[in-house]
């Protein structure tokens, strides 16, 4: 009825080897990443342990605190930018560098026009 | 007057409407193939249908098959052959076919991995590295649709080739073909890419099928944080592993990993942002336009390709139902916290398949959010398809 170019216990062989090897490997690369990362955060915990001050004072450091009485926030020039916008801005580098808004002084935000 | 009478002779002789009727024999099937360009060109422009490779590809099937032109032409039997014309040069006619030199030599389908691994963010996978038991098993519909491809007669390597179109991943597809079977080439990417296009449509009913309104309304506890060293280190490890196991898959794997390598150790951002954007449009431009240009109306239209184009469907199909069966598996072993629809994001198509188990899980729980979830399965089968494709090419790669 059929011709075939491989017998078909041949083609389901290949086939079922194929399965097995293609979750073999992906297994193996989970088992990995469980073990590397496990051992990863390992020492990143350790090297916390290490500085004790530096973590102290970032886990101390107040967010979303008023800036104290007397003290000047200053002036925020925007150029191009809508308040909106700004306020992500401030937010987002406020998020990526780690540093409280409060603790953060922000003269201008300008918009960049292409050249 | 003879002179006059002459130029518009040759002039007639050198046109495409004499050089549909040469030979005798009328050229249909390179009419019928203009007309289907024209149909992909108009779904890509106004349907907005996948038109960064719809276009390029419908264009190329379009220049391929405009008769005389010649842009496929192989004078010198640089890839093919059959058509040697005595005294030419390679550089003669052909520009098509010098371009596509780069998709024989698999060097666009690499450079193409290089971008998509610049774009990948491996940290859900990272933070949930069960993921890639789901991009395994979601790979099924390749090895189910290799057995049928060898039922309907089609030889092993090009058995291989069409069951490759179940790992929903184009430059694999494309790499492993023109590897085993370049004379498929057209057919298999056509059909790869249409069918990654329309997993919103062929994915939803199995997804219902397979899985209760119980399993589809699970809510997923947010993954973990993945570090930066985490990050770096992955790409690494997961090359060097995968390439020691099966060497065959260092080409894809390597060039994908060197890009994911690029986007998370920042210190080459230039190259990074070179690779997935101006290097990769370069490289989607010359991929699309010659990929189209193999669909030559004499090769394309035939019964074969309409069995490649089936067997791609039962392959996507398939591969699916391998994801959501093992979903099902982890929601019994998890007590019901694996959502098993982001098994189906399993089929490789970055981001499509994660975004349709996100769609299909929120129209049974508007709470659900399950994006993330489905990236790290997602993502692990573009891994999962390179190593399925590395494993043909070890079997078939010889013959």
């Amino acid at each position: 009825m059929f011709d075939l170019k491989m017998p078909l216990t041949d083609a389901l062989a290949v086939s079922l080897i194929g399965i097995v090897t293609v979750i073999f490997i992906l297994a193996v690369i989970a088992g990995l990443i469980i073990l590397v990362s496990k051992a990863i955060r390992g020492i990143e915990a350790a090297a916390d342990k290490k500085k004790p001050v530096v973590a102290e004072n970032v886990a101390s450091a107040p967010s979303g605190v008023p800036m104290p009485e007397g003290m000047n926030q200053g002036e925020l020039e925007l150029v191009g930018t809508d308040e909106k916008t700004a306020a992500i801005i401030m937010a987002i580098v406020s998020d990526k560098s780690g540093i409280p808004l409060n603790r953060l002084s922000f003269k201008s935000i300008k918009l960049m026009e292409d050249k | 007057m003879e002179m006059i009478k002459d130029v518009l002779i040759g002039l007639w002789e050198s046109s495409g409407f004499y050089a549909l009727f040469a030979d005798g024999t009328f050229l249909w099937q390179n009419l019928v193939m203009i007309i289907v360009a024209f149909v992909l060109l108009y779904f890509a422009i106004a349907k907005k249908c996948e038109p960064l490779l719809l276009v390029p590809i419908a264009f190329g099937i379009l220049l391929a098959n405009l008769p005389g032109a010649g842009l496929m032409d192989d004078p010198t039997g640089l890839m093919d052959t059959s058509n040697l014309i005595e005294g030419a040069h390679w550089y003669d006619s052909g520009v098509l076919r010098l371009i596509y030199a780069g998709v024989k030599s698999s060097i666009f389908p690499c450079i193409i991995f290089l971008g998509i691994g610049c774009m990948t963010d491996f940290g859900p996978l990272l933070s949930n590295p069960m993921s890639l038991l789901l991009g395994a098993a979601a790979q099924l519909g390749i090895y189910v649709a290799f057995v049928i491809a060898i039922l309907l007669g089609f030889e092993p390597n090009e058995a291989a080739s069409i069951a490759i179109i179940g790992g929903a991943d184009g430059p694999t597809a494309i790499f492993l073909t023109g590897k085993l079977a370049s004379h498929l080439l057209g057919p298999i990417a056509v059909a790869a890419y249409s069918y990654m296009a329309l997993i919103p449509f062929i994915q939803p009913p199995i997804m219902k099928a397979l899985t209760t309104e119980k399993e589809r309304k699970v809510e997923m506890k947010q993954l973990r944080k993945v570090s930066k060293t985490e990050k770096i280190i992955f790409p690494v490890v997961v090359l060097v592993i995968c390439a020691f196991i099966l060497p065959s898959v260092a080409p894809l794997l390597g060039f994908l990993m060197l890009g994911n390598l690029f986007k998370e150790c920042g210190v080459v951002d230039r190259l990074s942002d070179t690779a997935q954007n101006a290097l990769m449009n370069i490289v989607t431009i010359m991929l699309g336009l010659t990929v189209g240009a193999t669909t030559n109306g004499q090769t394309f239209l035939q019964w074969g390709t309409i069995k490649i184009v089936v067997l791609g469907l039962v392959a996507f199909a398939f591969s699916t139902v391998g994801g959501l069966l093992l979903g099902k598996l982890l929601y019994v072993i998890t007590g019901g916290k694996v959502n098993p629809l982001i098994g189906a994001a399993g089929v490789s198509a970055v981001p499509m398949a994660a975004r349709v188990a996100q769609n299909e899980g929120r129209k049974y729980n508007p709470a659900n959010f399950l994006l993330m979830h489905a990236m790290g399965p997602n993502v692990a089968g573009v891994i999962g398809s390179a190593v399925a494709a590395g494993f043909l090419l070890a079997m078939f790669g010889g013959k």
